[in-house]
């Protein structure tokens, strides 16, 4: 069995692994870098490393250091969580040189769907629908012209190894393609040396559905559902739930069996997550697969009653799946939301300080998954997530009224959070109403402005 | 807040059991250390570039096979002499052995690899010496080596680059060791003798025998950053004074600043840097005679009374007016500077190098004035050290080794004045120009751009021809000092200049030089291209002149053109 794990991040997901591996009896090593000494993390593990200096790229993004001090205190596996290297493969191709256990896919697997070119071509092999775009990489712009024709408008241009939104365009009509096409490769070749562009249709205004899938090393693989994550902001997810009301249980076994497809397609194991474009008629594409947990696993684990990162790491030690499809069962409904140290009044810049004091809620149905406490401070360095918030209920109509009464009661002194306009979201008639577009949150944005 | 201590950890009693098999381990050669920054890295992220630590990115020793691979056009390097074997001169018990070890474990025949490759589609003997063998310490089979190698090139008429690194004379073979930087130096004579070119490029470390024999002799001078290069090593020398050797003492910056070596070259822009050398010193095919089109300016001496003397001289002297740097930027391509005196220092006064004219090679040096203050500290306004003169001469000398003409330009209120300059001899280096520039077996032309002060100028325009911008000045001294000596009175400037005859028209009429380059009312950089432009023209109808005469015919008009004055 896994003995120790060392946790190649920080923050409340680190602390998440820690409690499940102490629950599993399994020994943990944090690492920290210089700006993390008194992080939750760093002291709640068995053991601690200082791996480098504040930078993420001296600390976090360090593979040496990383994989020195696995070899130091010993630990045969690495949870790497989310962000940092969670989808490096070359990080996870290291652990596999030195005998680590890397708590994920294999390094191959990593790599093949981290290229959106190569996992397009895998998916639509294996007859997961996929939207309508080019076959091919294009660095031509007449050749773009001519694919974007064939296509259809409105397209978007997509850097092949793009992410985060840049060297990302949508252009509406030919007239607006040349400039669009050009901009994001410029983009792209500046953020990632590689101007190689994706053409696709854009479909607009979709809901974002993904679903969670759990592969073990014996060839069972299930899904647990679908999460909701159309509340979003320049592809920031914000609050994200379980199940979505745009879902019914037909839908969810079709779509669930395309996710078990494209993740068998891709000879996946461990915990990953397909992401599908949903149109208002039904219709889904597959969008990306993520090789890593998720911040939003949260949701789906209270629905399912499944501990996602215990079975990651069982998966991981070669151990079979704990559940059946069958015995996956979907109850109740379940929100997230992501407490930020950020201000909504100045486009959500981050707010890092020291919290003076605070008080978090509790009782049925709440669950906090943080990494802070009252005299931390929050570091420039690093994402400006302190906490989640995740409340369960009934329905979503029970759950949405538990949100807001538990976000009514969350101090947090000292820096700016985006609490109260969580709190005001929920009050949203539209928002209760639910089937929100992925758009909505840039409508919300503007309605706040003219006021 | 410390939470460390009172959090329980995971409890003794319910730990899971670890599965031995699943014992992490770093693979040998997977991750080392970086000797300079103590941080781990991946031995492969680090041999794909090039040996460079990707945590400090200082520079790592770099095996000979690959330095070989990273600078010769691909599958070009045939080698030489492999599996000569040393005497053990000395008969120590342990050396043959340890010799032999070495050979299996590094893979290397010795510590030097020789042979010929293509640089660029050029040919060359190309040897690299390889630290992890005894330190790369010189040997009979090290010296045999290289002495072979510069002897083939001799034969074959090829340019010699050679890779240094090395400890110095190999202890275990005595007195033979030290032979061999005779054997080697004596080689590089030869070779050099015949006309052909050298470049040896110092790697890390650099010292001993080496640096006093074959590493020192390179007709260009190379290193890369950070090199230790040295005779003695700090360590002994540490020992002898009983003090501690300042920071960065025997490195690369540290010679460079010292005159010894040409240029700094990062690692991955050697090759480069190799191609363009061997591109400017390529056997010469036949010469052709430069197309000359337009018409050059002709000397309108009408203009003469368009300024006073001292309009001249305070136009000469504006800081808007072009300088060195602005010339050699516009009339040549692809210059490339050349440091160091190889005895003192580098004097940022005078900027010399190499670059083409028309498509053509030729040696430019500039007495370098700045452009702003901050430029003109740093270039000490223009006034020569001793180290300056012998800069020069040096270049000069390379100019002629390897038939270059020679172009001067002149700026300079006047050999620096004060007593470092006294200390290192201006008078001798400004003489030993006089008297070498005076049989230099290459043409050689000055062209005076603004001050020409006395002896310091002269010492850049012993020439075959000597011109002058319309506004510059030449004189004895300046017209200040003139006035302060005859007259007492510094404030008489104005009328010395007038008397003084410094003049481009002046010294025109009088003969001292051959023609005037005339200039816009306002010049400046940006008004500096029509002049230019002429400039080049003139110089063109110059080099075609010069390529006609005989050696000894331009030697003895040179002699002539000053014999008479």
């Amino acid at each position: 069995m896994i003995h120790k794990i060392l946790i190649a991040n920080r923050g409340e997901i680190a602390i998440r692994i820690i409690r499940a591996c102490r629950e599993m009896g399994i020994e943990t090593v944090a690492v920290y870098s210089e700006a993390d000494k008194t992080a939750l993390h760093a002291q709640l593990a068995d053991q601690a490393v200082c791996i480098g200096p504040a930078p993420a790229k001296d600390s976090y993004l360090n593979m040496e250091q990383i994989i020195s001090a696995t070899m130091i205190t010993g630990a045969d596996a690495i949870h790497p969580g989310f962000g940092f290297l969670s989808e490096n493969s070359r990080f996870a191709e290291l652990c596999e040189a030195c005998n680590i256990t890397f708590i994920g896919p294999d390094s191959r697997t990593i790599e093949n769907l981290g290229n959106k070119a190569h996992a397009r071509k895998t998916m639509m092999d294996a007859g997961v629908p996929v939207i309508p775009g080019s076959e091919e990489a294009v660095t031509e712009l007449p050749r773009g012209m001519e694919i974007a024709k064939e296509i259809g408008y409105p397209v978007i241009i997509k850097a092949v190894l793009g992410g985060g939104g840049k060297g990302m365009r949508v252009a509406y009509s030919e007239n607006e393609f040349e400039h669009e096409f050009l901009t994001a490769q410029k983009e792209a070749s500046q953020a990632f040396g590689d101007s190689r562009m994706y053409l696709e249709h854009y479909i607009e205004n979709p809901k974002h559905i993904e679903f969670q899938i759990l592969a073990d090393q014996h060839g069972n693989i299930i899904h647990l559902g679908e999460r909701d994550c159309s509340i979003q902001r320049n592809h920031q997810k914000m609050i994200e739930e379980a199940p979505s009301t745009a879902v019914d249980e037909k839908l969810r076994k079709e779509m669930g069996n395309v996710a078990v497809r494209a993740a068998k397609a891709a000879g996946y194991t461990n915990a990953g997550t397909i992401e599908f474009l949903l149109e208002d008629n039904r219709k889904y594409y597959f969008m990306e697969m993520n090789t890593r947990i998720q911040v939003e696993h949260t949701v789906t684990e209270w629905v399912t009653g499944i501990d996602l990162i215990k079975e990651q790491i069982r998966i991981a030690d070669g151990q079979p799946l704990s559940y059946t499809q069958e015995q996956v069962k979907i109850e109740g409904h379940a929100i997230e939301c992501r407490i930020n140290a950020e201000d909504p009044f100045q486009n959500f810049r981050p707010c890092p300080g020291t919290i003076t004091d605070m008080y978090l809620p509790g009782g049925k149905g709440i669950r906090i998954d943080s990494a802070i406490y009252s005299g931390y401070t929050i570091s420039p360095y690093y994402d400006s997530m302190m906490a989640k918030l995740i409340v369960w209920a009934k329905t979503r109509n029970e759950a949405i009224k538990k949100m807001h009464s538990a976000l009514g009661e969350v101090i947090i002194e000292g820096v700016t959070t985006n609490i109260d306009f969580l709190y005001e979201m929920m009050e949203r008639k539209d928002y209760q109403k639910g089937n929100i577009k992925i758009s909505y949150m840039d409508q919300v944005l503007k309605e706040m402005q003219e006021d | 807040m410390d939470f460390n201590h009172i959090f329980k950890k995971t409890p003794k009693s319910n730990r899971t059991i670890r599965n031995e098999k699943r014992k992490p381990e770093v693979p040998e050669g997977l991750m080392k250390k970086c000797n300079l920054c103590g941080r781990g890295i991946f031995v492969e992220e680090c041999e794909k570039n090039l040996y460079i630590c990707p945590k400090c990115g200082g520079y790592l020793r770099m095996p000979a096979d690959k330095r070989v691979e990273n600078i010769v056009d691909a599958h070009s390097f045939e080698e030489w002499d492999l599996g000569l074997e040393n005497e053990n001169p000395l008969k120590l018990k342990n050396y043959p052995a340890k010799i032999k070890e070495l050979k299996i474990r590094t893979g290397l025949d010795e510590a030097v690899m020789t042979g010929q490759a293509k640089i660029g589609g050029q040919d060359v003997v190309l040897m690299v010496m390889d630290c992890r063998f005894l330190t790369a310490s010189m040997g009979e089979v090290v010296g045999e080596k290289i002495t072979r190698g510069i002897e083939k090139a001799t034969e074959r008429k090829l340019p010699v680059v050679i890779f240094t690194c090395s400890g110095g004379a190999r202890m275990q073979e005595g007195m033979t060791s030290l032979m061999q930087m005779a054997k080697t130096s004596a080689a590089l004579k030869r070779h050099s003798e015949a006309g052909l070119l050298y470049v040896s490029v110092l790697t890390n470390p650099t010292t001993g025998g080496v640096t006093a024999s074959f590493a020192m002799l390179g007709d260009i001078i190379l290193a890369e950053p950070d090199a230790l290069i040295g005779f003695a090593g700090p360590r002994v020398i540490e020992q002898t004074i009983g003090q501690k050797l300042p920071k960065g003492f025997q490195r690369s910056e540290f010679l460079l600043e010292h005159g010894f070596i040409d240029q700094i070259v990062k690692r991955e822009q050697m090759r480069d840097m190799l191609i363009k050398i061997l591109d400017f010193h390529k056997p010469k095919t036949e010469i052709l005679s430069f197309k000359t089109s337009s018409k050059p300016s002709k000397v309108l001496m009408k203009k003469k009374n368009e300024k006073s003397a001292w309009d001249r001289v305070q136009i000469s002297r504006q800081s808007e007016r072009p300088v060195g740097e602005d010339y050699i930027q516009e009339i040549f391509e692809d210059f490339m500077e050349f440091h160091g005196d190889r005895l003192y220092g580098d004097d940022p006064a005078v900027c010399g190098g190499v670059a083409k004219f028309h498509g053509r090679p030729v040696t430019v040096l500039a007495q370098m004035k700045g452009k702003s203050t901050k430029e003109n500290v740093k270039r000490n306004f223009g006034m020569p050290l001793p180290e300056g003169y012998r800069k020069a001469l040096r270049l000069m000398k390379q100019a002629e080794k390897f038939h270059r003409p020679v172009i001067c330009f002149v700026d300079t209120p006047g050999a620096f004045c004060g007593m470092e300059a006294e200390e290192r001899g201006q008078g001798e280096a400004i003489a030993k120009n006089l008297f070498e520039m005076s049989d230099l077996k290459t043409p050689v032309l000055s062209v005076f751009i603004g001050e020409g002060g006395s002896g310091g100028a002269l010492a850049l325009a012993v020439a075959d021809e000597v011109w002058m911008l319309e506004n510059a000045v030449y004189s004895i001294l300046s017209p200040e000092g003139f006035a302060s000596i005859l007259w007492k009175d510094a404030k008489l400037a104005q009328n010395a200049a007038k008397v003084m005859k410094l003049t481009s028209y002046d010294l025109y009429h009088a003969g001292f030089i051959d023609d005037i380059i005339m200039e816009p009312e306002e010049y400046t950089s940006d008004s500096m291209q029509k002049v230019c432009i002429d400039l080049e023209e003139k110089i063109c109808i110059f080099l075609n002149k010069m390529s006609e005469k005989s050696i000894d015919e331009f030697i003895n008009d040179r002699y002539d053109r000053f014999r008479k004055m």
